[in-house]
């Protein structure tokens, strides 16, 4: 049933995907290939985020176009991407009158674990979560911060490819809000699950993912890998001089620098690679100049998200 | 148990064949009904009438006793016909009360606690979902009913000798496709009314209540234009009156029976039309 993970296989590959529902376009031909550890799905409220998941779980029929998780068609090969797939909803969804080990291992045995290592798992998983000592607690009596945990860990429990998580940190107060981005982060640094976020929380997806798709109104409105855009602002630094200096501005074109001097002793450059700014520090301290301002220009995801917001008609 | 990691990792081993996996659903469910104590006791007392009916035929075939009490030594033929289908209905009452008892559970808890997309969203579709629900009422109710009908039929049929059982074949044919078609359609119909209606005790209602009050309405149909057709949505009328077929003996409704295998498999699909309708993986938002 499981099929060897191709290194070239895109997690998530959409391919015009257009879904309709009630006669209503929510999706809109959506192209793109995923191919992050950790994607965040980005977007105002409305945007389609939810959507797209629960398409991707074909609980939505594709109205055209299709997709595929893990290289696996939704049209053709559902139960199997399903099997691959943990999902973490929305909403509060749990079994009545379950305690937490139950509930997690009905979901591990529904997943196609055997009842006894099911059992072991679900207890594993419970564990790994932080809800080990109320694992015998009836999930009628949980608060909003351990339902959200043991969403968490029924998704995990069958160890699935693709991790779907839909706003995970949702109800959750600061401190739980981190337990979960840092479960997220160790799940995503293990580098054997590939992790679907869908949030409205910039700093959340900006905390775990290392590539984000913005929607707006059923549309792609950006994509983007934050990897490679934090990499390429890691080397864009503004400089302010308490007094112009040209001869800092020559060491630095001399060390390779693209340089844009301003009035004022302001001083933009792009850092050639292998240096940093300890060496523009070293400079300086070489040559007496003092500095007043440093800043490592780097776009932020909000920079990201409102950009693409802006793009197009409409607001947030 | 004891826990030896708590830590994540994938899972490497063994799964369980997909085809089956909607057994899974079922068992949950069956473990879920047996946790009640009263519920379990309630359940053996349901056997109850098959006891009572092995006990008569034992009875019926010890000649020595039979003279004790001062009953007539052929009793059982007396009574062959009488005792099979007065046994069926005393043993399709109380799988009726199991279903009930049962049944608004069954789907309601996932719908109203929002749990449908964490089935649909595993190896499992929407039809092995509704088939794994039915099974725990198909399981519950057919030891019950048909087996222990087939049973105690093959069980006279063994201690008559000869050929009494090919003469009555038509009572097994009774016993197994009548309690068959009772507990596809009360299966269907709870499982319909537990989609819809998620409070129990009104779950519980509504079935008393759809065939109860069309019952009455169907009588009323009767009375006022003079003819059977009411019995059209008179369920207990259309299974009794198949049943009764079955047996070989008169029907109590006016229609053929034809139509009262009508009503009933109109009943089931009507059923079924519902739990599909009710059934996805998201809440319907209008």
């Amino acid at each position: 049933m499981s099929r060897p993970e191709s290194t070239s296989t895109p997690a998530i590959e959409l391919d015009g995907l257009t879904v309709n529902l009630g006669g209503r376009p929510i999706l809109i031909d959506l192209c793109a290939s995923l191919e992050g550890r950790s994607i965040g799905l980005l977007g105002p409220n409305g945007a389609g985020k939810t959507t797209l998941l629960r398409t991707l779980l074909r609980f939505f029929p594709a109205t055209s176009g299709t997709a595929r998780v893990l290289g696996l068609s939704l049209a053709s090969e559902g139960k199997e991407l399903r099997a691959q797939v943990g999902y973490m909803p929305e909403n509060d969804s749990f079994v009545a009158g379950m305690t937490a080990v139950h509930f997690v291992r009905l979901m591990a045995e529904l997943s196609g674990l055997p009842p006894e290592p099911a059992l072991e798992r679900a207890h594993e998983t419970l564990f790994y979560v932080g809800l080990g000592e109320a694992r015998y607690r009836k999930l009628g009596t949980f608060s909003t911060g351990m339902k959200q945990m043991v969403k968490l860990a029924q998704a995990l429990v069958h160890g699935p490819r693709v991790l779907m998580l839909d706003e995970p940190t949702n109800g959750l107060d600061p401190p739980a809000r981190k337990r979960m981005l840092d479960l997220v982060t160790d799940i995503r640094d293990r580098g054997e699950t590939h992790i679907l976020i869908s949030s409205h929380l910039l700093r959340d997806v900006e905390a775990v993912c290392d590539e984000v798709l913005i929607l707006k109104d059923g549309r792609i409105a950006a994509s983007c890998n934050l990897e490679a855009e934090r990499r390429a602002n890691l080397s864009f630094v503004e400089v302010e001089l308490q007094s112009p200096d040209q001869r800092f501005a020559d060491e630095l074109s001399g060390l390779g620098c693209e340089l844009a001097t301003h009035d004022g002793g302001r001083l933009k450059l792009v850092l050639p690679e292998g240096r940093t700014v300890r060496d523009l520090y070293a400079i300086a301290d070489r040559l007496g100049v003092g500095i007043r301002h440093l800043d490592l220009k780097r776009d932020s995801l909000q920079d990201i998200f409102l950009r693409a917001m802006e793009g197009h008609d409409g607001g947030l | 148990m004891a826990v030896y990691e708590r830590t994540w990792r994938r899972y490497l081993g063994e799964l369980t064949p997909l085809r089956w996996r909607w057994l899974v659903v079922t068992r949950y469910a069956l473990a879920d009904a047996f946790s009640s104590r009263l519920f379990t006791a309630f359940y053996a007392v349901c056997f109850l009438p098959s006891v009572v009916g092995i006990f008569f035929i034992y009875l019926s075939h010890n000649v020595s006793l039979l003279q004790q009490l001062g009953m007539p030594p052929d009793l059982m033929n007396i009574l062959t016909d009488k005792f099979f289908m007065l046994l069926f209905s005393w043993q399709a009452l109380p799988a009726f009360l199991v279903a009930v008892i049962v049944s608004p559970s069954l789907i309601a808890a996932d719908l109203s606690n929002n749990a449908l997309p964490l089935y649909l969203s595993r190896p499992i579709d929407r039809h092995e979902y509704v088939l794994g629900k039915t099974a725990v009422l198909a399981i519950l109710l057919s030891p019950m009913t048909w087996v222990m009908g087939l049973s105690i039929f093959v069980l006279q049929a063994y201690f008559e000798g000869g050929d009494w059982g090919f003469e009555n074949y038509r009572i097994g044919m009774a016993y197994l496709v009548g309690h068959v078609a009772w507990i596809v359609v009360i299966s269907m119909l709870t499982l319909a009314i537990s989609a819809w209606v998620r409070f129990k005790p009104a779950a519980r209602g509504a079935l008393f209540a759809i065939i109860f009050i069309l019952a009455g309405f169907a009588q009323a149909v009767n009375a006022v234009t003079r003819t059977s057709f009411g019995d059209l949505i008179h369920l207990v009328r259309a299974i009794n009156s198949v049943v009764m077929s079955l047996f070989g003996a008169p029907t109590p409704s006016g229609l053929p029976v034809s139509l009262n295998w009508f009503t009933l498999a109109a009943a089931t699909a009507l059923s079924v039309w519902l739990i599909n309708r009710k059934l996805r993986p998201h809440e319907v938002v209008r």
